[in-house]
């Protein structure tokens, strides 16, 4: 065992990330990100390429927001079980979270409605109803009924983007055209309409971001109480008990809202949990490339050790398999039943779409995101030494790319209002690869990725690297499992 | 009184406290025994290090195990459900392609033979069960499973020496050096 860490370890007022170690990182990140927002506004300006362009930033928004509801998790679970063992990374685990609701500021482009008219059809249909549609009463053999009547100067309107604000047509509405998809849209009204769906997605955001605010601050202003007890350690315990079951309903709604919704037809329970076995997975790996980078820079050297290596790829391994699980779960459930509206998701994915054999790329996922990792974590030093588990965090971050590529891109091709668009004559589906479409991919995954990495950074510059007055910092640091 | 000759177990030493256990431990080890043992009432943290226990090769048997148990959930269904008998069921295809319906028991025996090789690999490394150990013929190693903190050096260890090996106990801070005889 190496040297036993006492207080005379700790410095009374912590450790802190010197200027010059971060200054060049946030630098270059939110130069990046400037010119990507630059290159994004004329992308999603643009008549053709801003159909599929909506779908590459949904893609990038979704995988790094993936990454900081992660550490919210960690964060919660961390206060919740009363861990000890993790008190000298819980900053930087708190760092990743907070980094969750400034994502809003990623998510505006989401909520421009011709942002929206390319992804969720269902919007487009609510919309193009609510402005086009009158409900006339009608009685047939004494039975009420509703019949359409289209509202005059509404006619050239376009189905496929029909503009408009957050407004849902009545039931009476939907009713009325006798479409049988109105029915669908009917029967689901309660849940997605576009005024909850505003109101849900700026809910997600103050309220775990709120959570995750507080519980970073009460652990920030431990490090200077002069009498710092265990008064906060009881506080953040019964508030991450609070945050927790948000946490769980916000990840699993903003899967809905957001990716789920690109096909309102389609349902899946399982998708909630799929989408928090990534965040969970995922966020760990960017905790232990972290915890790598500072600790290259001199910083939590004498509160980390292999020990926590250990039980942090421990953590990363069981989610390797949990992914697996309720991802195989999904599958086969579905496929099982093998019911025409649950189909529908695989069908596209296990096919191929005239330019990308998604097929091919599913089932490479069973063995590259799951059979590989699980036995190459499976021996200790994979774990424990930082040369072994480095490039595997790495490339389980690029596994978690696929997954969600496939899990939102596909949904691209046979998207009636990009096929509007983006083909320039009506009919013509959109092929990602032809299309260069995948180019779009690439420029939002990198601006969103570079304002991450630019708040993240700001995150860890602007509080002590560990929690240096927690009670149990000691325990954390002399860990031995 | 018998007049057999009694066969030699080893020193047994009796230690104050789990950090005087630890200690001699310690000392134990670079003396470079390999035929011994601590015996305490609970587990204490370290003292594998401290006896210098080597990792225990049960981790490869499980592998092995598992491995076992997945092959043969693979085959069990394959031969069945593809080769022997195909069950069509709303017209999926039978063929290696429909390995997803057996992914449930792969998973199943995978659990199930790493869990045995687990258990029986665990009871035959330990040497159980058995029916006796030479150490309970000592009076004061019942304390063991109460208060008490022991060492014991087997007569097997090709560095026991009757003369040495009590005089090594005695100054990693053994007391009570008892030589017991197997019954």
């Amino acid at each position: 065992m190496a040297h036993h860490v006492t207080s005379q370890d700790i410095p009374a007022n912590g450790e802190q990330i010197a200027k010059k170690d971060l200054s060049k990182v946030k630098l270059i990140s939110l130069l990046i990100f400037v010119a990507g927002a630059i290159a994004s506004f004329l992308l999603f300006s643009n008549e053709t390429w801003g159909a599929g362009y909506a779908y590459s930033w949904l893609f990038a928004f979704i995988f790094f927001i993936t990454l900081t509801l992660g550490g919210v998790f960690w964060t919660t679970l961390h206060h919740v079980t009363n861990s000890g063992w993790g008190v000298s990374i819980r900053r930087i685990m708190e760092n990743l979270g907070f980094v969750f609701p400034f994502f809003a500021v990623i998510a505006i482009p989401l909520m421009i409605p011709s942002v929206q008219d390319d992804l969720y059809e269902w919007m487009n249909r609510h919309r193009y109803v609510q402005q086009t549609v009158e409900a006339v009463e009608v009685k047939v053999d004494g039975k009420k009924g509703y019949e359409a009547k289209v509202v005059a100067g509404t006619e050239d309107l376009d189905e496929h983007a029909p503009g408009g604000a957050y407004k849902s047509p009545e039931k009476a509405q939907l009713y009325a055209t006798h479409e049988p998809y109105d029915h669908l849209l009917k029967v689901k009204k309660w849940y997605m309409s576009l005024e909850n769906w505003l109101t849900r997605v700026i809910l997600f955001f103050v309220v775990l971001g709120a959570g995750i605010f507080f519980l970073r601050k009460f652990s920030i202003d431990q490090d200077k109480d002069p009498n710092p007890t265990t008064r906060r350690l009881i506080l953040t315990r019964k508030l991450s008990c609070a945050v927790m079951p948000f946490f769980a309903v916000i990840a699993t709604f903003i899967a809905f809202d957001f990716m789920m919704g690109t096909d309102y037809k389609w349902f899946s329970t399982m998708y909630g949990v799929w989408f928090f076995a990534g965040c969970a997975l995922n966020s760990m790996a960017v905790l232990i490339l972290t915890l790598t980078w500072l600790r290259s820079k001199g910083y939590l050297t004498t509160v980390t050790s292999q020990e926590h290596y250990h039980i942090m790829g421990k953590l990363m391994h069981a989610f390797v398999i949990f992914w697996a699980y309720v991802s195989f779960s999904q599958f086969m459930l579905i496929w099982y039943a093998n019911i025409t509206e649950e189909t529908t998701y695989f069908l596209l994915r296990n096919s191929s779409d005239g330019s990308v054999n998604w097929n091919l790329w599913s089932t490479l996922l069973v063995f590259l995101h799951f059979a590989l990792p699980f036995a190459v974590l499976l021996p200790h030093y994979m774990k424990k030494k930082v040369k072994f588990v480095v490039p595997i965090c790495i490339y389980l971050l690029v596994m978690h790319i696929l997954d969600l590529y496939i899990a939102i891109i596909p949904e691209r091709g046979p998207s009636l209002s990009v096929m509007n668009k983006f083909a320039g004559h009506e009919g013509e589906i959109l092929l990602t690869a032809p299309h260069k479409a995948y180019l779009g991919d690439i420029v939002a995954f990198i601006t969103v990725g570079a304002f991450f990495v630019f708040v993240f950074v700001r995150n860890l510059g602007s509080a002590n690297t560990y929690p240096n007055r927690d009670p149990r910092i000691l325990e954390s640091a002399n860990l031995h499992n | 009184m018998s007049t057999k000759v009694k066969r030699v177990y080893g020193y047994l030493a009796e230690f104050e406290s789990a950090s005087a256990l630890y200690k001699g431990a310690e000392k134990v080890r670079d003396a470079g025994f390999k035929k011994w043992d601590c015996y305490s009432s609970y587990p204490i943290h370290g003292l594998d290090d401290a006896m210098g226990v080597k990792r225990s090769i049960l981790p490869y048997f499980v592998f092995f195990g598992g491995s076992t148990g997945l092959l043969t959930g693979f085959s069990l269904a394959f031969i069945t459900q593809v080769l022997i008998y195909p069950t069509i069921v709303q017209d999926k295809p039978a063929n290696i392609f429909t390995t997803a319906a057996f992914f449930p028991i792969m998973f199943e025996l995978t659990i199930l033979f790493s869990g045995f090789t687990v258990l029986f690999c665990v009871l035959g490394l330990m040497g159980l069960p058995r029916l006796n150990h030479p150490l309970f013929a000592s009076r004061q190693f019942n304390r063991v499973t109460d208060d008490g903190f022991f060492i014991a050096i087997e007569a097997r260890d090709p560095n026991f020496s009757a003369e040495e090996t009590k005089s090594l106990l005695e100054e990693a801070g053994g007391s009570n050096i008892e030589l017991v005889e197997e019954d």
